[in-house]
């Protein structure tokens, strides 16, 4: 972890603000995320954790406060200005096609071309692309089936695995995902989580958020707490235990001793 | 595993198979069946549809439909003749005719792609609209005798070729490009099947199926334009019924109607299908009327066979996935 504090944040939030009428949704949260980090992102519903989740997909814009990705300050105006700064974020939706497989999948929207004269003539790399993803499988080792299945005939923890290991084939550094675990069983769920711990060797920086909290204790090495708002815990998973953080979570505790913290 | 892949190959090449059998059955039946003449014939009867089937099935892969493309024709086939006769000369009377099958085209295009009008509602209207509209333009009346230079468009032959062939072979050949080669495939499967998450990643899903609408319409255009030179006259029953053997064949050949799920080369069979299933039971002697029942029976058919895929699909979902797990976590705990 100390060597982690080291190196200089890829992803940094500056004080950032949103209200939605009367509503402060998130009131001045900072939180600087270092690579290969797995920092989870907790708080009871209302917390302000889908709010602060979008301004980093680029879906909502900040009213006050700002991002900075690899210590430039960066203006998302759109999900795809998030994602071209190398912000990727996977919500519950996923984005994928059930008709089409894993490469087609994952290279939708982006496909290799062949070289050739002018875009309505040029061809798919096809080969290419399923190259790549196959070299996916085995860097990170992925537990998917075969590159060409239909998306359709996956499991709901394959599925999300897809939609993240698009991200990172797309060289994200930074990944934010949303909830990646609700709604899976223990196997899928299992498959999920080892995937996250693929990626933090990796040196890729991950959010994680979510409600689970064996979850969370399970990939998270840093953890932030927001609740109404505000952050009001940030620092080492391992200085907290469930029902330290169930405590902030619903207010019981609003904050710990740093003795108590980094002890 | 050799249950899933009789089911695969069924589903992918069961009409193809079919279409084998059905020209093993006619060929048994009468000699002179498959015979380069008699394929010749067939081929030329289903030209101008398949024309039309090719845009036609790119909008259905998209969930999308268009009905007006008989009425279209007969437009277009109209406003070529009435200019030809105003003395507009050949040239610019054909591209007239074309130009107003793009017009409407485009006119559907905007109102359901851009706009988000219900597809089935305004190319149904235009399929009354654009009829009725060619017969307020000739007031019933057929313009006719184009010259012989305009006849090589139905007529002519290419390398001994008849042109309607080497037309649809073109048209099929650049839809087969964008179908298979080009990224457009990939992009129509994900507007049919999940829009929001086409729209989410990038994906042109209005001016995909706008343009799409266009080609459409220009396709019918052209089909008018070729059943007009083949009578040397622009009558206003062109076109009759022309969208309901387009849809035969896209359905029939597999595309799924609401969108996303599809194949061209099962287009182009169902469109044989459908020729060689006339034209067969016309040699073998079978009343006219019998052969409209059997084209129905095939769809309702295909129809049932597609309903039983995809029951036979979602049960072999559990059984496929249910093995893959352990080995994905083997695989994780021996690195």
């Amino acid at each position: 972890m100390s060597a982690a504090e080291e190196k200089r944040a890829v992803l940094e939030l500056r004080g950032l603000s949103k209200s939605f009428g009367p509503v402060h949704a998130v009131k001045s949260v900072s939180l600087g995320i270092y690579p290969g980090e797995v920092i989870g992102l907790v708080g009871d519903n209302g917390a302000g954790k889908s709010t602060l989740t979008r301004m980093m997909a680029g879906t909502i814009r900040p009213d006050s406060g700002e991002i900075l990705v690899d210590g430039e300050p960066q203006e998302f105006g759109s999900a795809q200005d998030a994602r071209r700064a190398g912000v990727e974020t996977v919500f519950q939706t996923l984005a994928l096609v059930p008709g089409l497989d894993i490469v087609e999948n994952i290279f939708l929207g982006r496909e290799l071309l062949k070289p050739g004269l002018g875009n309505a003539t040029r061809t798919m790399d096809v080969a290419t692309m399923r190259r790549r993803v196959q070299e996916g499988y085995e860097r990170f080792g992925l537990g998917l089936p075969d590159i060409r299945t239909k998306v359709g005939g996956l499991s709901g923890g394959q599925r999300q695995v897809v939609a993240i290991a698009r991200a990172v084939l797309w060289g994200s550094r930074i990944v934010v995902l949303d909830e990646p675990t609700a709604a899976l069983g223990v196997k899928q769920t299992e498959l999920v989580l080892s995937f996250i711990e693929q990626l933090r060797s990796h040196n890729v920086a991950v959010v994680f958020i979510s409600h689970n909290m064996q979850h969370v204790m399970r990939v998270a090495d840093r953890v932030c707490v927001l609740r109404l708002g505000r952050k009001v815990f940030d620092g080492e998973m391992s200085s907290l235990t469930g029902t330290d953080l169930v405590a902030l979570m619903t207010g019981a505790a609003t904050s710990f001793s740093p003795a108590r913290a980094t002890g | 595993m050799t249950r899933q892949q009789i089911l695969c190959w069924t589903q992918r090449d069961g009409l193809l198979f079919a279409l084998v059998l059905l020209v093993a059955i006619f060929t048994f039946a009468r000699s002179r069946f498959l015979t380069v003449p008699n394929i010749t014939v067939i081929l030329l009867q289903n030209a101008v549809i398949g024309l039309i089937v090719v845009p036609g099935a790119m909008l259905i892969l998209c969930g999308l439909v268009d009905l007006s493309v008989g009425s279209v024709a007969v437009l277009a086939a109209v406003v070529f003749g009435q200019a030809m006769e105003s003395g507009l000369g050949l040239p610019v009377s054909v591209l007239l005719g074309l130009g107003v099958g793009m017009a409407w085209g485009a006119f559907n295009g905007y109102l359901i792609a851009i706009l988000g009008f219900s597809p089935i509602i305004i190319t149904l209207g235009g399929l009354a609209g654009a009829r009725g509209l060619a017969e307020f333009v000739t007031q019933g009346y057929t313009t006719y005798g184009y010259g012989p230079e305009f006849a090589l468009l139905g007529n002519g032959k290419l390398l001994g070729v008849p042109v309607p062939i080497v037309l649809f072979v073109i048209v099929l050949l650049v839809g087969l490009h964008l179908w298979y080669r080009s990224p457009l495939g990939r992009h129509m499967i994900a507007i049919g099947g999940a829009k929001d998450t086409a729209a989410e990643l990038g994906i042109p899903v209005k001016l995909v199926p706008f343009w799409l609408y266009v080609a459409s319409g220009l396709a019918s255009a052209l089909g008018g334009l070729i059943v007009a030179s083949q009578l040397d006259g622009a009558a206003v029953t062109i076109g009759t019924g022309m969208e309901l053997e387009v849809l035969t064949a896209i359905l029939l050949g597999g595309v799924s109607f609401t969108g996303g799920r599809g194949s061209l080369f099962g287009v182009f069979f169902g469109l044989l299908f459908v020729g060689v299933l006339s034209n067969g039971l016309i040699q073998i002697n079978v009343s006219p009327y019998v052969e409209q029942v059997a084209i129905g029976a095939a769809l309702c058919g295909a129809a049932a066979l597609d309903m039983l895929y995809q029951r036979l699909e979602r049960l072999q979902v559990p059984v496929e996935t249910e093995p893959a797990e352990p080995v994905a976590q083997g695989a994780g705990e021996a690195r």
